[in-house]
Order: structure tokens, then sequence, then C-alpha cells
């Protein structure tokens, strides 16, 4: 099937059909996840040699290892005799990986070394390897993943925009760096998975969906960044190029480390850490700047001090899975903070997320059988996302919307339809 | 199998207590299905601890991430986000039964407690509020339960799912 998606994605809106037609689906797996490069793992997860851990990128299983000279291998978990997963639990520590069916082995960078009955196999075992990601690249600590090979340096497609969303979250460490706890929580949801680059960076639904959370815990300091309506409201929703977006929630912030819930009075053994690393006015800074509330295309959620992966399933299924992140050089309190915070934003049981996960439910219910035939040709089940395009500025290569505008909405989709739209 | 009274090395359970602490987890299991969060707020203590462990409860709470890890006031926030009206998680409420067996005494620190009580359980949860579909969700609680002005409160409730290292739909309900 031949999907028109210059069609289908307009600059001020986008047909239902995208959300649920198999065929874009299919589409979407080659052409963002398997052309493109996806957010697969934290350096922190595979710590030391030996150390790997499962995941898929689009609906491929792979195992990211690291080998015993610490390089990293984005291998598919798929034997490469008659496809048997080799790897069935989250994480793991081992030399080799050994099927379960006929007991072939297999180092950690992907090289078949034990056959069993050796004699009866014809082929040189270099032939044999795994099955593996074309391009593995990590940037501060984030590892992405290209299964083609042909996306270009990673170095490109985050941009300098993407690298400074990443920058601001390490840099929040006085050691620069980050990790995260070893689980991560998925969220399983019964909608198409660019509901949640949409949800997880819209500016406007704050005070409707979240209504519930505002009432029940009114410091919320969600009340100050992205609620007050647009008279109150001095947030920005910003386009980074590249399919990367943000919610820029810092000309709200009132005071350091209010994105932290705490003061600089409370916490002085972070601040003066802070200044030890960074000096009094960076720090300062830092500190008042908070992390980004960002998507780094497509899969990547920087929510805050949260880290988010949006695995998509099938067209109407999408896991969100969460972690905390963990600040590398900081006392222990600070970083129990960061986790009670992120069990109550995120996750199926929080105070948050479940209200946009109900909200996407009842968008992919609404889209039914949307399908371009029937409904785009006949102006029916487009979604509308014009909401600020008027008043967008540039600055520089970011583009820039009031804080309820659907910059980011249109950030995703100017993005998508590029990369969608390319037919080689 | 014998009476889970027997279970109790100590023996310190009789037949009167063990039918009262069995009658306590229905009540809660009961006002948990009907969400009536009034009801189930009124039979847990001011310094009540409500996990749900991402996986077996075999880690510290405060040093990792869980479902659901609410000290006493985050659980009455909790209550109160649900008795807004608009937690559209639960707008409206998911109809529930669930159903609760083996239910063993683990420990008494005396014969009137504090108790350390466990059940299996399934919940059986349809999600009206969006796919309609019917979750089931299968489990081992454990209670901590203790005698305030002679009345049985829930002190700690730690709900294990068997599902617990996988994906779950929305958790918005009282488990």
């Amino acid at each position: 099937m031949h999907t028109d998606y210059q069609a289908l994605v307009r600059d001020d809106r986008v047909h239902g059909s995208l959300y649920v037609e198999p065929g874009v689906f299919r589409d979407e797996m080659t052409r963002i996840f398997h052309r493109g490069w996806s957010f697969i793992a934290h350096a922190s997860e595979v710590p030391e040699p030996g150390c790997w851990i499962t995941r898929r990128i689009g609906l491929e299983p792979y195992i990211l290892t690291r080998d015993m000279d610490g390089r990293l291998h984005a291998l598919a978990n798929r034997c490469s005799h008659r496809g048997t997963a080799l790897c069935w639990e989250e994480r793991g520590r081992s030399k080799h990986f050994q099927c379960t069916y006929h007991g072939w082995s297999f180092a950690l960078d992907g090289r078949l070394t034990g056959v069993a009955y050796r004699g009866g196999l014809n082929k040189d075992m270099g032939e044999l390897g795994l099955d593996r990601a074309g391009q593995v690249e990590a940037y501060r600590g984030f590892i992405f993943v290209n299964p083609s090979g042909t996306a270009g340096p990673l170095a490109a497609h985050l941009g300098t925009g993407g690298q400074a969303l990443i920058d601001r979250l390490c840099d929040l460490s006085p050691q620069g760096s980050i990790r995260v706890p070893p689980t991560w929580i998925g969220h399983r949801i019964a909608s198409n998975w660019k509901m949640w680059p949409e949800s997880d960076n819209d500016g406007y639904h704050f005070q409707f969906v979240h209504s519930s959370t505002v009432k029940a815990a009114p410091d919320t300091y969600y009340q100050e960044t992205v609620l007050g309506g647009e008279s109150g409201n001095i947030s920005h929703a910003v386009d980074h190029g590249q399919g990367h977006f943000e919610l820029d929630l810092r000309p709200s912030y009132k005071a350091p480390l209010a994105w932290l819930g705490t003061t600089q009075e409370k916490t002085p053994e972070y601040c003066t850490a802070m200044e030890s690393a960074y000096g009094a006015e960076r720090a300062g800074q830092l500190m008042m700047d908070g992390p980004p509330h960002a998507m780094i295309f497509p899969n990547l959620f920087l929510g805050e001090l949260n880290l988010a992966i949006v695995e998509p399933v099938a067209p109407n299924i999408t896991v969100h899975h969460h972690t905390a992140v963990q600040l590398e050089g900081v006392d222990a309190r600070i970083n129990r903070r960061i986790l009670r915070q992120s069990e109550a934003a995120l996750g199926p049981a929080s105070f948050i997320v479940p209200d946009d996960a109900v909200t996407a439910e009842k968008m992919q219910s609404g889209f039914g059988g949307a399908s371009p035939e029937n409904h785009a040709a006949q102006g029916k089940a487009w979604i509308d996302l014009s909401r600020g395009m008027a008043r967008e500025t540039m600055d520089g290569p970011r583009r820039v919307g009031q804080v309820s505008d659907e910059t980011t909405n249109r950030a995703f989709w100017r993005h998508y339809r590029d990369v969608m739209g390319a037919t080689s | 199998m014998s009476e889970p009274a027997a279970t109790v090395a100590h023996g310190a359970i009789d037949a009167a207590t063990l039918g009262e602490l069995k009658a306590f987890l229905y009540r809660e299991a009961g006002l948990a299905d009907a969400s009536d969060y009034d009801g189930w707020e009124a039979l847990v203590t001011d310094d009540m601890h409500y996990w749900v462990p991402r996986g077996p409860a075999d880690y510290d709470p405060a040093e990792g991430l869980s479902y659901i890890n609410d000290n006493r006031p985050r659980l009455a926030t909790r209550l109160r986000q649900l008795r807004s009206g608009s937690r559209w998680a639960q707008v409206p409420h998911s109809p529930m039964r669930r159903l609760l067996s083996n239910i063993e005494v683990l420990a008494a620190d005396s014969a009137a407690g504090p108790y350390t009580v466990a059940a299996n359980f399934v919940v059986y949860e349809l999600a009206a509020q969006s796919t309609g579909a019917l979750h089931l969700w299968p489990g081992r609680a454990t209670y901590r339960l203790r005698r305030e002005h002679g009345q049985l409160r829930m002190a700690q409730k730690i709900v294990e799912l068997v599902t617990a290292r996988r994906p779950l739909p929305n958790l918005a309900f009282l488990l």
C-alpha cells in the first residue's frame, strides 16, 4: 500500500488515519525506527564488561552488550541459526549467549563461537554471527542505535538543539553525569505511539487533563510553569528542528531548584558541590534553569528528572517506559527526592500520566476506522494543530511559541513528514 | 493444609482472632471494590505505608522505583485526587470484584497484635473509562494490622503483583 504522507500531514493539521492504519505503522517501523536513530539505553545500564540488557527498537528485539573490551554492541536477540530469542530476561551479565534450541554460542560482540556437532556445518562460522545494528553511538551516556547503519552520525541527528537539551540535564550533576536505576516501569496504553511524543510535550492540556492533580496537590510547580492560561504564563513551546522539541519552562521558574520542589537553603551540600564544579555564576544559572522537558525524536522523552522511552507495539498499543534520573556526585537525599517525584508523575499508578493514558485511549477510539479514502478524501477525521501558528517567532534555528501553542506537535509532524515522505 | 493459625510458630492466634483478621481483609477488599474512598481511608493508620513494588518486595522502597510507594500524606493526596471528580483515569470508576484466598497469619507480636497477614488475590477490573477491556490483577498482598482503640487498622499494605515486571495498564484504583 502506498500512503501519501505529504497529503495526510499538512502544516496545520494531520489525518487521524495516521494513528490507526497498519500500513502506516509498518512504514514507520522501516523509515523511522530502522533507517533512523533511536534511543536504546543509558550507559549506566551496562556499566561493566559482560553487562547486557534487552530492549526493542521498533519491533526488533535487541541485546545491548558491553564486550570484554568495553565496546557497545546492539545485537539482534535472535539466534542466527533458527531465530530463537537468546535472552528473555531484562538484563544480565555473562561472557556469551547460548541458544537453548541447539546450543549455538555467541560472544558479547555477536560472533558465533560454538556450534554443537560442528562436523555437519559446511559454512564458515564467521558468516553466522548475530545480526546487529549498523551504528551504535553515545552522547554523554545516552546510547542511540541506527539499525540500518545509513543514518549518518548521531551528532547530526541530535543537532546542537538536541545536544543542548541533554547537556542541560547532565549538567545538573556536579560531575556532569547521570545514572538510571536498574529498573524501568512500563505503562501499557491502548493508543498509537505518536500520541506520546505529542502528549508528553503538550502545554495546552494540563489544566484540563490534570485538574485533579491540581486539586489534590495544589502546591505542584506545574501551577506556575504550564498553568495560568495565556496571560499568566510565560513558558515557551520550542521546535529545535530534526523532530526535537521542548516545553521550555525556564521563564516561569521564580527561584532556584523550583523544578526540584525545594530551595537552596534546604540543600546546602548540593549547592556547594555545584558551585565547586561550575563556579558560582554558572552553577546559579543551572540551578535556576533546571532540567529540560523535551522530546528527542522519535522515542526519548527527557521528562525533567525522568527519562521515558516510547515503544511502539502495534498501531493501537504503546508501552511508555520510564525511570528516574539519578545525579552523580550529589547527596543521597536529592536522588531519593527525585525517585519520589518520579513515582508521583509517571507510570500506571502515578498522579499524572494515567489521565494522559485514558485521553490517548479515547483519541484512539475516536479515530476508529479513519481511512484516507473514506475520511480524508471527504474532509473528515482530521485533527487540528494550528494553534499559535500565527504568533510563532524564529530565534536562530529555534521556532518559539507560547507554552500552550501546538508548536511542539508541529515540530514532530514536520520532521515526520520529511522522514516518512522520503520515497527511498 | 491445616488451619492457617497453625502456621504461626508461637501459636498466639486463636480461632476468634483469625476470624476477626479475615473479616477485616474482606471488608477492606469490599471497600476497595466499591471505590469507597472514605470507608477505605477510615481503615488505615496515621502512619500507613502503601507499597506496590515493581517486582517482588525484595528491595528498599526508599532507594528504588515503585508503582506506588505512598506514605500517609501521599496516600491522602491519592484519595483526594480520586474524590475530585476529574481523575479521568477513574471516571467512571472501574467496576471491580476481587477474590481473596490462602489467608495466612505470618507473624503476631502478641495475641493482641500487631499481626502480619498475607493473602492471595485476583482483581477483575473493567477499564470502563476508555477501552472497556477486562483487566486481571493477580498477586499477593501482605498486611500489617494493629489495634487502635480496640479496632483493627491497617498500618501497611504491600501488593506484589504477578505481572509486576511487565508493562501494566492504568492502575488508578485501590489495589
